[in-house]
C-alpha cells in the first residue's frame, strides 16, 4: 500500500509500471473519486488536508480548486508543472521517474474535481528521458482505461499531453508556464485574471507542481485527517527535500512537514564532511534567502520558514561549508537571475544584470565595500517592484547574503 | 459609479475605470511608458507603480481597477522611489544621446526625468553593445541602445496592422526588438511607430538631424486625403532658427481624436499630404501665352476670369459656361460655389474632377480619396462625371477648380477637348502637365493653409484653421468665389 | 521555402498540432522536431514553421532566441552541457571547466575543433544531490571528477 509520495517507490521500487503501481494500491483513490464522490467533496478533501503547492509558491491547492467556476461555457485545463528549475531542487526528477503514475493518478483526482478533460504536463527540456517515460506510463494508463474516452469505464473522459520546454527558468512560473504551451516567449501575465478564471488558451486551468499532484491520491486514499497527521494542521504532508551542497549523503528524504532542518542535514544527509563547520543554509531552493550557522534551528514548514524572512520553496536544502566563498555564491546567485530573466519588465531585466556586472566586478578584485551597497540598493529597486515573483526571488537572496555575510564579502574584496 | 481618493480627492468614477484613466480625470498624470489607450495593458514598464492606501506593496495604475473606498497616493516617498528607480535602472543602459537624438524635447525618459528623476547616476557598469542604426522601414530606424522595450511598437503591429513586422528577440537584458532576416515595417500605418515610440528608439529617416523638436510650433488642422477627415498636428518652423521672413513644414503627426482617427493617421496623411503641402507648389498667378508663363497679380488674373464669366453670361450663353469643382472644398465653398454657379448663373455644366476612389483600407482610410464628399453631397451636388470632350464644342469658358483633370481622362484627349475651348481658367495648387493649355492660373491653398469646416465619412462636420497664411498670392477658393459673388451680383 | 524533413519527422508534426486546440500552441513541439533532425534550427524551418502554422515568422524567431535549448546554429555531434549553479558550483564545477579549457581548447558556447562536441554552461540540471552534474545529449552524469569527464568524452565518436 503506497503511502508516500517517493519514498515508496525509490530507489528503483518498480513501481513505474503500471502492473506494481496497481498492485501497491496504485488508481484506487482515482477510481474512488469518479466512482463515488462528488466534485465538490473532492475539493473540500483536498482543502481539509492542507496540501500546499510544493513548486515554490505554497499555496493551498484545494483553495487553488475552488477558484475554478463551476459552471463555464469554456473547457477547464489542467497542467501538471514539472519544470523543476529552482535551483537546488531534484525531487520532481525523482518522483517522475520513479513514480509517475502517482502523478497521473493525481491528475485524474485534480481534473475530476475542477472538471478538466485535457491536461497538459509541461516538462523540463532537459529531461528529455524522463519524458519518455511519462509516455510510457500515460500509454499504460490509457490502455487499461484509465485515462481516455471513458476513465474506469465511467463517463469521463480525461486527455493527458505531455509539453516539453526548451530551457527556461521563468517557465517554471504558472503563467509563463501556460505562455509556453501556447507556443510564445515565456513571458509572465499579469496577475488578475487568475489562471483559474482566465489561464491556458483564456479558460479556467489549475496549474499544480508534480509533487502536489502525486500527494492529491494519498489524501483521498488515506484521508485528509491522516495526510494533516503526516505533517502539520496548517501544512499537511510529507515534503521530498533534496539536500545537495557541502553534505556526506546528498539526495532526496522524504520526511514530515515540521521536521528540524538540522535533523535533514546532520542526521539524514549525513552532516558535514570531516573538519568542515557550517557556514550557512539554502533551505528552499536559490530564491529562498539564506541562513547563518546560527540560524538553523527550525523546523521545515511553509511558516516557520516564513517568520524567519526565508521560505520552504521548492524544498531544496543547499548547504554551505566554510570551504564556501561567498563572493562565488553571491556571483552564482546573480549571474543565474540575469541568465533567467525574461526581459520584460523594467526592475528585473535591467536590475538582475546590473548585479550580475557589479558582482563580476568585484570577483575580478575590481569593486569596493561601497559596491556592495550598491547591489542590495538595486535589489531593493526590484523587490516588491516586478510583473512576477522572479524579482523577488532575485532580490531577496542577494539581500539576505550581503546583509549576513559583509565581512566576509568586504574581505573578499582586499584578497 | 465607484467612490474612490485619489491624493486625498474623493472621485466618482464608472465601474471599471483604471487608476490610470481615474487620475488623469483629475488632471493628474500619472507617468507610464509602455501603456497605451489603444491596446489593454501591458503592465511592464513598471513607471505607474502607486500606493494603496493599506498596502504595502504597490500596484500599476494602468491595469487596476478602481474599487470602492479605494484610497490612491501618487506623490508619496515610495511611489517617487519606484519611479526614480525605474528611471535610473532605464538610463543606466541608456546612451547620452539627447544631444543628438531627433526626440529630444518630446522624449518621456526626459520628460519624467526631469519630473521625478533628478539623481545623480551611479552605474559604473559595462553598457550592452547594442546596434544604433537599424533599418526596419524605408523610412524607419531603430537604435537599440536607446530602446526601452516598452513593446509598443510590437503590439502596434501585432494588433493594430496585424503585419507583425517586429518582435523582441533573445531573453534577459540581451532582449532587443527585431525584424526576420530581411523583412522591414511595410504597412500604411508605419509612421505611427515614431510617435508611439516613447524615447528615440525608433525615428523617421525624413525628420533625422533635420530640426530640434523645440522649435516647432504644432497647429491643429485636418487630413484631406481621404473622407476620414483625420486630425492632425502639422509641426512647423515660422522664423528662428531659419533666417528671418522663411518658414518650414518638418512633419504632420497624428492629433488624439477618440471619435475619428484615435491616436493614429495614415502614411498618406503623414507622408503624401506633406509632399502635397511642400513640394510641386504654385503660389502666383499666371498668364499663360503660347506655353509661356507671364506672372500677374492675383487680382489681375481674377480679373480676366471674371471678364470671361461676364462676357459668356452676357453673350446669352450661359450654358456655355462649366465649371469643375473638386469635393475637398469646404463646406462652405460648395454652398458659395452652388449659389454662384447654379444658383445664379444658371450653369449648365458643372461637374467634379477627383482623384478616383480606391480601396479602404479596413481602418482609417476610406474608399473615397477627397476630403468633403458628403459636404459636397449634403450641399446637393450629386455625382457628376466629367466629360469634357464633349462640352469641348460647346463650350467658351471653362473654370476649373483643383488639379485632377488628368485622373478624368488620357492627356492628349484632355488636351484636345482643351484647345478647343476659348477660355480656360485654372485653380489649383500644383503645377500638372496640362498648365500650358490653360489660359489664366490662380494659386489656391490646401486644406491645411485655409480654414472651414469639412464633413466626414460618418457625418462629423469638423471645422478647421489654417496652420499659416498662405504663401504668395495663393487665393483661397473661398475668396474667389466671394469676388465672383461681388461681380456677379 | 523548403525544407526536407524525414516522412517520420513529418509524421510527428502532424501529431503535435493534434495535440492542442490552436495551431500557435504546436510551435514549440515543432521547433523540437525540427531541432532533433536536423541538429539545429536553420532559416528556413523558421519559416517553414511559420507557413505550416500560419504564424508571422517573426513569432518564431522570437520562440527560438528565447530558450536556452534551441539552437539556430548547427553545433557539434555532441552536445554536452555543464551546470554551473550553486551545488555543482561547491563541489567542482570549475575544475570542469577548466579541465574543458585546458585539455579539450573547448570554452563554453563553442565547439571543438573536430566537431566531436559543443559545450554550454548550464543553470541547473535538476540534479543536484549528484553535483557536480554533466549532461551528454540525452545522459546524465553525476558527481563528475575531470578524469571521468575525460572518459565520457574520450567515448564520443
Amino acid at each position: 500500500m503506497i503511502n508516500r509520495v517517493l519514498s515508496d517507490a525509490y530507489p528503483d521500487g518498480g513501481l513505474w509500471r503500471l502492473e506494481a503501481y496497481v498492485g501497491s494500491g496504485g488508481y484506487e483513490a482515482a477510481r474512488k473519486a469518479l466512482g463515488e464522490m462528488k466534485p465538490e467533496a473532492v475539493i473540500d478533501e483536498v482543502k481539509r488536508a492542507s496540501l500546499r503547492g510544493r513548486g515554490g509558491a505554497g499555496f493551498p491547492a484545494g483553495i487553488k480548486w475552488s477558484f475554478v467556476p463551476r459552471t463555464t461555457d469554456k473547457p477547464v485545463y489542467v497542467c501538471v508543472n514539472a519544470d523543476e528549475g529552482e535551483p537546488g531542487t531534484a525531487k520532481d526528477r525523482a518522483i517522475l521517474t520513479h513514480n509517475p503514475h502517482a502523478v497521473l493518478e493525481g491528475l485524474l483526482i485534480t481534473a475530476f474535481a475542477v472538471g478538466a478533460h485535457d491536461a497538459y504536463i509541461y516538462i523540463r527540456g532537459e529531461y528529455e528521458s524522463l519524458a519518455r517515460r511519462l509516455e510510457d506510463a500515460i500509454r499504460e494508463a490509457r490502455e487499461k482505461g484509465f485515462l481516455g474516452t471513458r476513465a474506469f469505464g465511467l463517463d469521463f473522459r480525461l486527455d493527458v499531453a505531455v509539453h516539453r520546454g526548451a530551457g527556461a527558468y521563468i517557465c517554471g512560473e504558472e503563467t509563463a508556464l501556460l505562455e509556453s504551451i501556447e507556443g510564445r516567449r515565456g513571458e509572465p501575465r499579469l496577475k488578475p485574471p487568475f489562471p483559474a478564471l482566465v489561464g491556458l488558451f483564456q479558460a479556467p486551468t489549475v496549474i499544480n507542481n508534480v509533487e502536489t499532484m502525486a500527494s492529491v491520491p494519498l489524501i483521498i486514499r488515506h484521508g485528509a485527517d491522516w495526510f494533516v497527521q503526516q505533517g502539520l494542521p496548517r501544512d499537511g504532508g510529507t515534503r521530498v527535500f533534496t539536500v545537495s551542497g557541502a553534505v556526506v549523503r546528498p539526495g532526496l528524504y522524504e520526511l514530515p512537514l515540521g521536521t528540524s532542518l538540522r535533523e535533514l542535514i546532520f542526521e539524514h544527509a549525513g552532516g558535514l564532511r570531516p573538519g568542515r563547520t557550517l557556514k550557512a543554509v539554502i533551505p528552499g531552493g536559490l530564491s529562498a534567502p539564506l541562513l547563518r550557522a546560527d540560524e538553523v534551528d527550525i523546523t521545515l514548514d511553509f511558516d516557520s520558514l516564513s517568520r524567519c524572512g526565508s521560505m520552504l520553496g521548492s524544498g531544496a536544502v543547499i548547504v554551505l561549508d566554510d570551504a564556501a566563498s561567498m563572493l562565488t555564491v553571491l556571483n552564482v546567485i546573480a549571474r543565474f537571475y540575469a541568465h533567467e530573466s525574461c526581459g520584460q519588465c523594467t526592475p528585473c531585466r535591467l536590475g538582475t544584470a546590473w548585479i550580475w556586472k557589479a558582482a563580476s566586478r568585484l570577483s575580478a578584485g575590481q569593486g569596493g565595500t561601497h559596491d556592495l551597497d550598491q547591489i542590495v540598493r538595486v535589489a531593493g529597486a526590484i523587490k516588491g517592484r516586478t510583473l512576477c515573483p522572479m524579482g523577488d526571488a532575485a532580490a531577496l537572496p542577494v539581500i539576505a547574503l550581503v546583509t549576513k555575510f559583509r565581512p566576509e564579502l568586504e574581505a573578499a574584496l582586499h584578497g | 459609479m465607484v467612490e474612490i481618493q485619489i491624493d486625498g480627492r474623493a472621485l466618482c468614477v464608472p465601474e471599471g475605470t483604471t487608476i490610470l484613466e481615474a487620475a488623469k480625470r483629475a488632471g493628474i498624470e500619472i507617468p507610464h511608458f509602455c501603456f497605451h489607450s489603444a491596446f489593454p495593458p501591458e503592465g511592464s514598464c513598471r513607471m505607474c507603480l502607486v500606493e494603496i492606501e493599506g498596502q504595502p506593496k504597490l500596484e500599476l495604475a494602468c491595469s487596476t481597477a478602481v474599487r470602492a473606498g479605494l484610497k490612491v497616493l501618487t506623490a508619496s516617498p515610495p511611489v517617487a522611489a519606484a519611479r526614480r528607480d525605474v528611471l535610473e535602472m532605464l538610463l543606466a543602459e541608456h546612451p547620452l544621446d539627447c544631444p543628438i537624438c531627433d526626440k529630444a524635447g518630446e522624449c518621456r525618459l526626459q520628460d519624467y526625468y526631469e519630473l521625478h528623476g533628478r539623481f545623480s547616476g551611479s552605474f559604473k557598469e559595462a553598457r550592452e553593445k547594442r546596434a544604433k542604426l537599424v533599418r526596419i522601414g524605408a523610412r524607419l530606424l531603430l537604435d537599440r541602445e536607446r530602446c526601452i522595450l516598452c513593446t509598443r511598437c510590437i503590439r502596434f503591429l501585432a494588433a493594430y496592422t496585424g503585419t507583425a513586422e517586429l518582435g523582441v528577440f533573445e531573453r534577459g537584458v540581451r532582449a532587443e526588438v527585431g525584424v526576420f532576416e530581411d523583412r522591414r515595417v511595410d504597412n500604411p500605418y508605419s509612421g505611427n511607430l515614431v510617435d508611439l515610440c516613447p524615447v528615440g528608439a525608433i525615428t523617421d529617416g525624413d525628420f533625422r538631424f533635420r530640426t530640434r523638436t523645440w522649435f516647432l510650433d504644432r497647429k491643429p488642422s485636418l487630413c484631406p486625403k481621404c473622407g476620414r477627415g483625420c486630425s492632425v498636428f502639422v509641426d512647423v518652423v515660422c522664423g528662428y532658427p531659419l533666417p528671418p521672413g522663411e518658414r518650414r513644414l518638418f512633419r504632420i503627426r497624428p492629433r488624439e481624436n477618440p471619435d475619428v482617427n484615435g491616436s493614429w493617421i495614415c502614411d498618406i496623411g503623414r507622408y503624401a499630404y506633406r509632399s502635397d503641402l511642400t513640394e510641386n507648389r504654385r503660389t502666383q498667378a499666371v498668364l499663360v501665352r503660347d506655353g509661356e508663363e507671364i506672372l500677374v497679380t492675383a487680382t489681375e488674373a481674377l480679373g480676366r476670369v471674371i471678364a470671361a464669366v461676364k462676357a459668356a453670361d452676357r453673350a446669352g450663353r450661359r450654358e456655355r459656361l462649366a465649371v469643375v469643382l473638386n469635393a475637398s472644398l469646404t463646406n462652405e465653398e460648395l454652398a458659395a460655389a452652388k449659389e454662384i454657379f447654379i444658383g445664379g448663373l444658371g450653369v449648365g455644366r458643372l461637374a467634379f474632377a477627383d482623384p478616383p476612389a480606391d480601396r479602404a483600407d479596413g481602418r482609417l482610410l476610406t474608399a473615397e480619396r477627397v476630403a468633403n464628399a458628403r459636404g459636397a453631397a449634403g450641399i446637393g451636388f450629386a455625382a457628376r462625371d466629367l466629360d469634357l470632350k464633349a462640352w469641348a464644342g460647346s463650350t467658351d469658358a471653362l473654370l476649373v477648380f483643383g488639379s485632377h483633370l488628368l485622373d478624368h481622362g488620357r492627356q492628349e484627349e484632355l488636351g484636345d477637348a482643351l484647345a478647343r475651348i476659348p477660355f480656360k481658367a485654372l485653380f489649383a495648387a500644383h503645377r500638372n502637365p496640362l498648365d500650358k493649355l490653360m489660359d489664366v492660373i490662380v494659386p489656391v491653398p490646401l486644406v491645411a493653409e485655409k480654414e472651414g469646416n469639412l464633413t466626414n465619412v460618418d457625418g462629423r462636420v469638423q471645422s478647421f484653421k489654417p496652420v499659416w497664411p498662405a504663401a504668395g498670392d495663393s487665393l483661397a477658393e473661398s475668396a474667389v468665389f466671394g469676388r465672383l459673388r461681388e461681380e456677379l451680383g | 521555402m523548403s525544407l526536407s524533413l524525414s516522412a517520420i519527422a513529418l509524421a510527428k508534426v502532424d501529431a503535435a498540432r493534434r495535440r492542442y486546440p490552436r495551431p500557435q500552441a504546436a510551435l514549440l513541439p515543432v521547433l523540437q522536431i525540427i531541432q532533433a533532425e536536423l541538429g539545429h534550427i536553420p532559416v528556413e524551418a523558421e519559416a517553414w514553421a511559420a507557413a505550416t502554422l500560419g504564424l508571422p515568422p517573426v513569432r518564431v524567431r522570437e520562440v527560438v532566441t528565447f530558450y536556452s535549448l534551441l539552437r539556430r546554429r548547427k553545433p557539434g555531434r555532441h552536445i554536452v552541457q555543464v551546470c554551473r549553479n550553486l551545488s555543482c558550483t561547491l563541489n567542482g564545477a570549475e575544475n570542469l571547466l577548466s579541465r574543458l579549457e585546458e585539455k579539450w581548447g573547448v570554452r563554453p558556447g563553442e565547439t571543438s575543433a573536430d566537431g566531436r562536441f559543443s559545450l554550454l554552461t548550464v543553470e541547473c540540471l535538476g540534479n543536484c544531490p549528484e553535483a557536480p552534474c554533466v549532461q551528454v545529449d540525452e545522459s546524465d552524469y553525476g558527481t563528475v571528477t575531470a578524469e571521468a569527464l575525460d572518459e565520457i568524452l574520450g567515448g564520443l565518436d
